[in-house]
Parts: structure tokens; C-alpha cells; sequence
């Protein structure tokens, strides 16, 4: 079997929800040995879903089986002392703690970074926060919606807007989690490569709104320095890019010169194509609004797949909308093995996405299913942290685990 | 405490890449210490180095001057520059030579275009074995169609986020540039992560991105729950399928709206107290979530005949004390005015030979024992001597001959 490229690191991920559990997912998959610590009624997006048509369910959470892949885990009461030792003996066992609570979660049972940085000098603690862990907000509450608009990208969508007077929106499912997690992730391995370098670990710090901001970099300097618009509603009517078809909509990119006179032969030659103008971009530009009607009349008795290929082998950029269905047939995913089969001992065998990088040494893969509520409880205490089998029965009758 | 090294020092990357993704995965690393070469062939120089972003203003310059592009600057950061003209037998050469001298080659080239110029895998670990070599591209090196083109809107409507981006009454929507910053942070995790495995084994690798992919990874619970239970994800606009009230309302003024997002009834009735309306959190209609979910519209319209008729902003710090989740919906001028983020240093000053004072967005972590120092993009060629003489040990008759051929600039 080939090894995973982060084998023999060592992670506590103490979080919730998206953002944590996804950079502990990251960091899993790729071989690390990840160890989540739920409270005892366990990580809430086992409450969020999506379910089976059976309905809820605490091991049947979408959110939850896809977002910790790969982990032991185990319940710990952080409120009982006990269950604080137990948590100190982990991090001293750790090379990354990954923690999305606010920083006085941890702070109120005594574990400052400075404690934590005591205790194992070695240590690479991720901290994910709304906000930072500095600055006047530093204690505000965010989250999903609040923080993809405070972050900057909510307010250019819905993009192509017609309307001002409809409200921005967020990006669709849990984005700033997902970016949060993954932009976690490179800086949480560097911080461990760096420890040769540095001498010591690190508080790696994230605040998701700054995650959100770094995403729109490019957007916000070429608002300020070239007076580009930032607006749901573009200055210009919009021609091209988003196109419905049949069945749903596509985008189509024919930006370049060459891009577009390979439209007008997709479109079958038509007349008002013949003209040498539509060979400027500087053209289109003005102009483009003037044929728009039919280019869309034309592609609207397309289907959104078919019109891809052809388009696409004939060079043109094109993108077809996929929906989660369209996905689950679509052939490069398929060709390329994306989606991979995970067997779950509650939730069934199912098809999960997989990873974007195919690694030629230590590819990732799902080596084991995301765990049960407390699954790994007696593992973990009795062989990771050598409790005698005898106190961990103690610590379980008291409620702490 | 005073700080000590970069985690990446020593690490070499030779960057054949271009536009947005590819170059921000190699900006990551070189702000982390690692020595970034971006090689560009002098006929095909980056884009951005002189591009603007649509859509412009009229009757603004669709170009500026190469160097001055404010993608090229934003996402170029802590980089040396080469040119090199890839179309001559001499300059492949040299390339390869910089790549075996490298930790890291990168490129997001065509699928397919670094094995036609001689510079794929199989030739350059014959040179350097245990050499890490990132090639992302759109839709993967295989399958069917691994020859198709794309770009950041493309790969988010094919990986299925922009399908659940919108209102349920109207179209799906793409964002735009966003989509080549994600995956090309997700290629940097990749890199590292081969780097690790390089440090422990002494073992190299190839590396196959594909960017449509990496939309998908970050929808993965939408579809595994389609997978569950067959039914298909649709647009929701800015709602949740559990909690409500969450939403964005319209504030006093032009343009101007609250996020708000309520997660317990606890929260809720925080939010009534602040709203004036504390009777809300008994009324049947509100007092549970499944409750507030059912009847959401008329909750929106409650809030919203209370957000209407206020200051953004001071709503935004009353609810925020109040303990709940409520933000601006910000827009450029917002952020750059945002007191929390310039606190926090979230903007960098950089200073450009040719543009001169830039205010640039900085990196999205901090670390507490290694200062990260950002420094202006390069100008196109600005380490030619460097790379050539110092790197890579060329005579200065050598360099001139190379100069006088038009190999490099």
C-alpha cells in the first residue's frame, strides 16, 4: 500500500461545523492522524444534514460524513477537570491543534497559547476565528452569511444582476467554512515543515473574514486604482458569459478574437458573422449587445452537454452549469475516478467527492469512514494516551467521555 | 519575542505560470520564504502584467503598461523574475536547467504544453529525481476532456457551486476570480504536502490538479447528501435550511444592507430585545427555529421595517453587542475603511517603481513566530542577472550571447 504524504503527523482538531473539520479532513485523507474531539452530544453539523429520506439522523449528516472523513474520534466532557487532563495529555501527544472556538473557549480552562506553547513547544495551533483573534470584533460573532458579506464577496452577487433594489447574496452552500478549512491547511503543514526552521511551533492565526478578503484581492485594488465598477449590476448590459439553454444554463468564454469567430461557425455561419468587425475585441465590445438576442434565441434549443463538447472541441471556453445530478453522470469525473466510495457502518455505502490533486507517490484516499459519536474513545485513551482500561471505565460511567 | 526564519526558506519553485491560479499558489509559497523564479516566455509575457479587469469604466484604457497590471501585482507578491523565449531550443534549455535546480516546478499551462516544449515530468526527474512537479490545469491531465479550455467562472459552473449560487427565482450565478484564489491555495496545500512527503522519504512526485475538481471538493456535503437522498440541491438565495432568521436587509441610505443570521432562541430573543419587538420571542410564529423557519417571511418583514429606517453601521455594532452575528454587507470602499480590518493590518503598502504607492490586500493568516515581509511583484526580467549568472553560473559572454540571440530579454 503507498504511504500518505502526511503520515506520522500528528493532529487534535478540536472544532465544529466547517471550517475546522474541513482543514482536519484536508490534513486526514492526505495520511495524518487525526483525532476529533466532539462534546458529548457531539459536533452540530450532525444536526444540520442534508439527511436520508429516513431523516435526521446523528451518523447520517452529510455535512458530518464528508467533512471528517478519515478521523478517530471521541467525545470529552471539556467542563469536568478530568476531561481537561485529558485534552492537555493530547496536546501534549499533537504536532497541530486545530481550534475554530472563540480563543476564550480554550483561554478559560487555562490554555492560552503561551500555556499551550509550554506544554509542547513543538505545537502548530490553528486558530480559526469570525474575525481574528485581535482588532475591535475580535469577539463578534460571525458565520456563514455574515461573514461571506463582511468579507466583501456577497455584495457582487447575485453577479448580472438587473435589479439594485434585490439584496446581495451569499455564495451557495458552506463556502466560507470550506475556504476558511482549506486556506488553514497549507499554513498549518507549513508551520509543521517550517519547525526545522523556526526552532518551535506557531499560533497560526485565520480570521475567515480575512480569508474572504484575500479572495477578492484582485477585485478590490482594480475598484480603487482602476476605477473598475463593483456592482451586481454591471455598468454595460451583460452579452455572453451566462447563457440559457434548454435544459439549464452555460457559460460561454469567447473572449479572444479567435474564441468568437469559432462561435460564429458553431452558430452555423450565420449572415450578420461574415462581417470582419467581430474579428476586433475593441468591437464586440459596443456591438455585441446587437446580436446578443439571437445568440441567445439560438443556444436556448441547445442542450447545455451537448453544446459543450462541441463548442469546447472546437476551442471555445465553455462550462455547462452542473447540478450535484449532473455531476454524478458526468464523464471526465467519472473518467478520472473523482468520486470514491465510502462504506459507512450507519449511513451506507455512498459516493463522496473526492480530491482535485492526483498524487503520482502518496495519493490521498478516505481510510476510514468519518466516526461514530465517541467511536474511538477507548481507543484513543487506552492506546494513544495509556489510560488502564480500569480508569477509562471510570471516565466513561462519570460522564466525562 | 522577536521572530525568527520563514517556514519555506531553502525551498525553490520554478513558476511557469500564468494569470491568476497558478501564479497565487507560488505567491503563497514565496511569502512563506520560498525562493519563487517565474519564468515567461518574452513573446507571451502574464496577461495581467498589462491587462485590466472587466469591466471598465468608460472611457478607461482596456491596457496599462506591461509591470502595472493590479491582478499581475496582487498575485505575483515576493517573486523573481526570468524571461525567457520557450519557443528556441535554448531557452526550453535553460528552463530545464532552473527547473533542476529547483525543490518545485509549477506551471498552469495548457494540459499537455510542458511535455511539448520537453519540459514534462519524465524528463525532468531524469534530471532531478526528486523533483515535485504541480501541473494544474482545468479539467485534469485525462479523460475525455482533458484537452477543453477553461477559466475561474468556467470551473465553478462545471465543479456545481455556481448551480446553488442565487435567488430560487433566477438564474445561477458565477463570482469571478475567486475561484482561481481558492484552487490555487488548494495547489499550494498540495505542494506542501509533497514537500513533506519528500522530507520524510526522499521521494518526489507528479502532481495532476484539476481546477473543475476543485470547485467540487467544496460543495462535497451538497452532493453527498444528493447522493443519500436523490434530492437535488437548489439555489437559496441567502437563506439557510434550518436557520432563520438569516437574511440581508435593506438599511437607511443607497445601497446599503445588514447580514443577519440567527442560530438559537437564544439568539433569537437577544435580537427581539434589540429590535424593540421582546414580545417576538413568545409569539408562537418566532418562538422555536422550526417556527421562525416557517414563517421566515414574515419575520424578514418584521426586521426589515426596523432595518429600513436605521444606520447600517450602528445596527451592525448594537446586535453585534448584543451577541449575534450581523455584518455590513461591505463593498470595496467599506473594507478598505473597515477599522477592524485596518487594525488588524489586513492591508499591505507596497511600494512600485513604475505606479508608485500601492495599498494591497495581505495574506490571510498570521503566524506568531515568523513575520511575513510582502514584497512588490517583479518587473518582467527583473532577475535576469541573478538566475542567469548567479543561479545558474552563465559567463557575462555567455548572457550577451544569449541577449544578442534573443533567448532572453
Amino acid at each position: 500500500m503507498t504511504r500518505g504524504a502526511l503520515d506520522g503527523i500528528k493532529v487534535v482538531e478540536f472544532a465544529n461545523m466547517v471550517s475546522g473539520p474541513y482543514c482536519g479532513k484536508l490534513l486526514a485523507d492526505l495520511g495524518a492522524d487525526v483525532i476529533k474531539i466532539e462534546p458529548l452530544d457531539g459536533d452540530p453539523s450532525r444536526r444540520v444534514g442534508p439527511f436520508p429520506k429516513s431523516g435526521p439522523h446523528p451518523e447520517r449528516s452529510a455535512l458530518f460524513l464528508y467533512t471528517n472523513t478519515s478521523k478517530r474520534g471521541i467525545t470529552l466532557n471539556l467542563d469536568r477537570l478530568e476531561g481537561q487532563e485529558i485534552f492537555k495529555r493530547l496536546i501534549q501527544w499533537a504536532d497541530v491543534l486545530i481550534d475554530n472556538h472563540p480563543p476564550r473557549r480554550l483561554e478559560h480552562i487555562g490554555l492560552t497559547w503561551e500555556a499551550l506553547h509550554e506544554m509542547n513547544p513543538g505545537l502548530v495551533y490553528t486558530s480559526i476565528t469570525p474575525y481574528g483573534r485581535s482588532g475591535p470584533r475580535a469577539d463578534a460573532k460571525g458565520d456563514e452569511l455574515t461573514i461571506v458579506h463582511a468579507g466583501g464577496l456577497g455584495n457582487t452577487l447575485p453577479t448580472r444582476s438587473v435589479d439594485v433594489d434585490r439584496a446581495p447574496i451569499k455564495l451557495g452552500g458552506y463556502a466560507v467554512g470550506y475556504h476558511g478549512g482549506l486556506t488553514a491547511a497549507p499554513i498549518t503543514l507549513a508551520a509543521v515543515l517550517g519547525r526545522s526552521i523556526t526552532g518551535s511551533g506557531q499560533l497560526v492565526e485565520i480570521s475567515l473574514q480575512e480569508v474572504i478578503l484575500a479572495l477578492m484581492r484582485v477585485n478590490v485594488t482594480s475598484a480603487r486604482y482602476h476605477r473598475v465598477t463593483w456592482s451586481r449590476v454591471p455598468d454595460r448590459p451583460p452579452a455572453l458569459g451566462r447563457l440559457k439553454t434548454s435544459d439549464g444554463y452555460i457559460i460561454v468564454g469567447a473572449v479572444e478574437d479567435h474564441h468568437f469567430r469559432a462561435l460564429i461557425e458553431l452558430m452555423g455561419n450565420p449572415e450578420w458573422g461574415a462581417s470582419r468587425e467581430w474579428d476586433s475585441m475593441a468591437y464586440r465590445t459596443h456591438h455585441l449587445m446587437e446580436v446578443a438576442p439571437w445568440i441567445d434565441e439560438w443556444i436556448l434549443h441547445e442542450r447545455k452537454d451537448d453544446i459543450h463538447h462541441r463548442g469546447s472541441k472546437m476551442g471555445i471556453p465553455m462550462g455547462p452549469m452542473n447540478s450535484a445530478a449532473d455531476l454524478e453522470r458526468d464523464e471526465q469525473y467519472a473518467a478520472r475516478g473523482f468520486f470514491v466510495r465510502v462504506e459507512h457502518p450507519e449511513a451506507g455505502t455512498h459516493k463522496y467527492a473526492g480530491w482535485p490533486y492526483q498524487m503520482s507517490a502518496s495519493p490521498p484516499r478516505v481510510k476510514r469512514p468519518a466516526p461514530l459519536l465517541g467511536q474511538h474513545n477507548r481507543e484513543v485513551l487506552c492506546d494513544v494516551l495509556g489510560y488502564p482500561v480500569s480508569e477509562f471505565e471510570r471516565l466513561r460511567r462519570a460522564g466525562v467521555v | 519575542m522577536s521572530k525568527s526564519g520563514l517556514p519555506l526558506q531553502g525551498i525553490r519553485v520554478a513558476d511557469f505560470c500564468w494569470v491568476w491560479a497558478g501564479p497565487y499558489s507560488t505567491m503563497l509559497l514565496a511569502t512563506l520564504g520560498a525562493e519563487v523564479i517565474k519564468i515567461e516566455g518574452h513573446k507571451r509575457t502574464d496577461l495581467t502584467r498589462h491587462g485590466v479587469v472587466w469591466p471598465l469604466p468608460d472611457p478607461a484604457p482596456t491596457e496599462v503598461k506591461t509591470n502595472q497590471g493590479l491582478s499581475f501585482n496582487s498575485v505575483n507578491m515576493n517573486k523573481k523574475s526570468v524571461t525567457l523565449d520557450l519557443s528556441k531550443h535554448e531557452g526550453r534549455e535553460l528552463a530545464k536547467r532552473i527547473a533542476a535546480k529547483s525543490d518545485v516546478v509549477v506551471d498552469n499551462l495548457r494540459a499537455g504544453a510542458m511535455k511539448r516544449m520537453g519540459l514534462g515530468y519524465e524528463v525532468l526527474r531524469k534530471l532531478k529525481p526528486d523533483l515535485i512537479v504541480m501541473s494544474l490545469s482545468s479539467r485534469g491531465q485525462d479523460g475525455p476532456q482533458w484537452d477543453y479550455a477553461g477559466y475561474a467562472t468556467i470551473h465553478q459552473a462545471i465543479g456545481g457551486a455556481a448551480y446553488v449560487t442565487g435567488y430560487p427565482d433566477d438564474a445561477p450565478c458565477t463570482s469571478g476570480g475567486d475561484v482561481d484564489l481558492m484552487n490555487g491555495t488548494t495547489v499550494a496545500f498540495a505542494v506542501l504536502a509533497a514537500l513533506y512527503h519528500r522530507q520524510k522519504t526522499g521521494e518526489g512526485q507528479f502532481i495532476d490538479y484539476s481546477q473543475c475538481e476543485g470547485v467540487t471538493a467544496l460543495v462535497g456535503d451538497l452532493f453527498l447528501g444528493y447522493e443519500m437522498n436523490g434530492e437535488v440541491p437548489e439555489r437559496m438565495g441567502n437563506a439557510h435550511p434550518q436557520y432563520a432568521p438569516h437574511n440581508v436587509y435593506r438599511c437607511w441610505g443607497v445601497d446599503r444592507w445588514l447580514a443577519l443570521e440567527v442560530h438559537s432562541d437564544r439568539e433569537f430573543g437577544a435580537l427581539a430585545k434589540v429590535i424593540g419587538k421582546p414580545e417576538l420571542a413568545k409569539d408562537p410564529r418566532f418562538a422555536t427555529m422550526e417556527a421562525r423557519k416557517q414563517n421566515e417571511a414574515e419575520l424578514d418583514q418584521i426586521i426589515q421595517e426596523w432595518t429600513r429606517q436605521r444606520d447600517r453601521d450602528w445596527m451592525v455594532q448594537e446586535l453585534s453587542r448584543a451577541g449575534l452575528a450581523a455584518a455590513p454587507s461591505r463593498d470595496w470602499r467599506d473594507l478598505y475603511a473597515d477599522p477592524h480590518l485596518r487594525a488588524r493590518n489586513a492591508f499591505v503598502d507596497i511600494d512600485h517603481p513604475e505606479i508608485g504607492k500601492l495599498e494591497l490586500v495581505g495574506m490571510p493568516w498570521k503566524l506568531s513566530e515568523s513575520e511575513i515581509d510582502l514584497r512588490r511583484a517583479p518587473l518582467l526580467g527583473e532577475h535576469n542577472d541573478y538566475v542567469f549568472r548567479d543561479l545558474l553560473n552563465l559567463s557575462q559572454d555567455e548572457i550577451d550571447d544569449l541577449r544578442e540571440k534573443g533567448v532572453i530579454l
